[in-house]
């Protein structure tokens, strides 16, 4: 997995590239959190994510929830189609913010 | 691509979450052998490293090991049987459960997303060497 940060108008886009398994959902979260505690919007374009699996499903959702209880927000951007067909597996497309 | 009636491969793996891409790769090699289509190999591919990985996660808990993980992947008459060996501690099949659908917490997906894909998934005691024996199995056209 590879990412690129960047920042548009406050808001904090970060780009996930690869595939998010269980040995990179860490690096994920080293990546999101800091953000999301920072208390700011987070855009995760999914765009050049060619597969997740649950531990990168379940980063998702523990930034939804951590961005939940802090008061902003986490948004999904272009998400690719097998993340997509991931999310609704899991029955999440109408929980997670899908932008 | 081929059309064959029959396959049957096998790998072992070291049980690391470092693997996990191995496993993936190996098991696009072989649906590449078959005429599914391409959603399908997906999902099987997901099943496959949804197991590898609770082998890493709850088999070995996470521990750093040199045991390895044996893989095969069988297809015979439209019946897929995936083998999963370990030798991690032994499965507790009572305390296998997913989360509940309406339960939005991390963890507990894998287990979930498997039974959402295969048609059944059995647990038995491995033969020596190994300790756990998995099969997900399903029927499949192709």
């Amino acid at each position: 997995m590879s990412y690129k940060v960047t920042e548009e108008n406050g808001i904090s886009i970060v780009h996930l590239d690869g595939e998010i398994d269980m040995d990179v959902t860490e690096k994920a979260k080293e990546i999101i959190m800091p953000l999301i505690e920072a208390k700011k919007e987070v855009h995760l374009n999914l765009k050049e994510v060619q597969y997740m699996d649950s531990s990168g499903i379940s980063v998702l959702i523990e930034s939804h929830q951590k961005a939940t209880e802090l008061g902003t927000k986490v948004i999904l951007k272009d998400i690719s189609k097998s993340v997509l067909k991931v999310i609704m597996m899991a029955k999440l497309e109408q929980i997670l913010n899908l932008g | 691509m081929n059309n064959l009636a029959q396959i049957s491969e096998q790998r072992d793996f070291v049980v690391s979450s470092s693997s996990l891409k191995d496993v993936r790769s190996f098991s696009r090699e072989v649906f590449e052998k078959v005429n599914i289509d391409q959603d399908l190999k997906d999902e099987l591919v997901l099943a496959i490293a949804e197991a590898a990985q609770n082998i890493v996660k709850h088999a070995y808990q996470g521990e750093d090991t040199e045991d390895k993980m044996e893989i095969k992947i069988s297809l015979a008459n439209g019946n897929l049987e995936i083998g999963f060996f370990d030798k991690g501690r032994p499965v507790e099949e009572d305390k296998i459960r997913h989360r509940k659908i309406d339960d939005i917490k991390p963890g507990g997906l894998g287990t979930f997303f498997i039974q959402q894909i295969m048609d059944a998934v059995v647990f038995k005691e491995g033969e020596k060497p190994w300790i756990n024996h998995l099969i997900l199995s399903k029927k499949i056209d192709y």
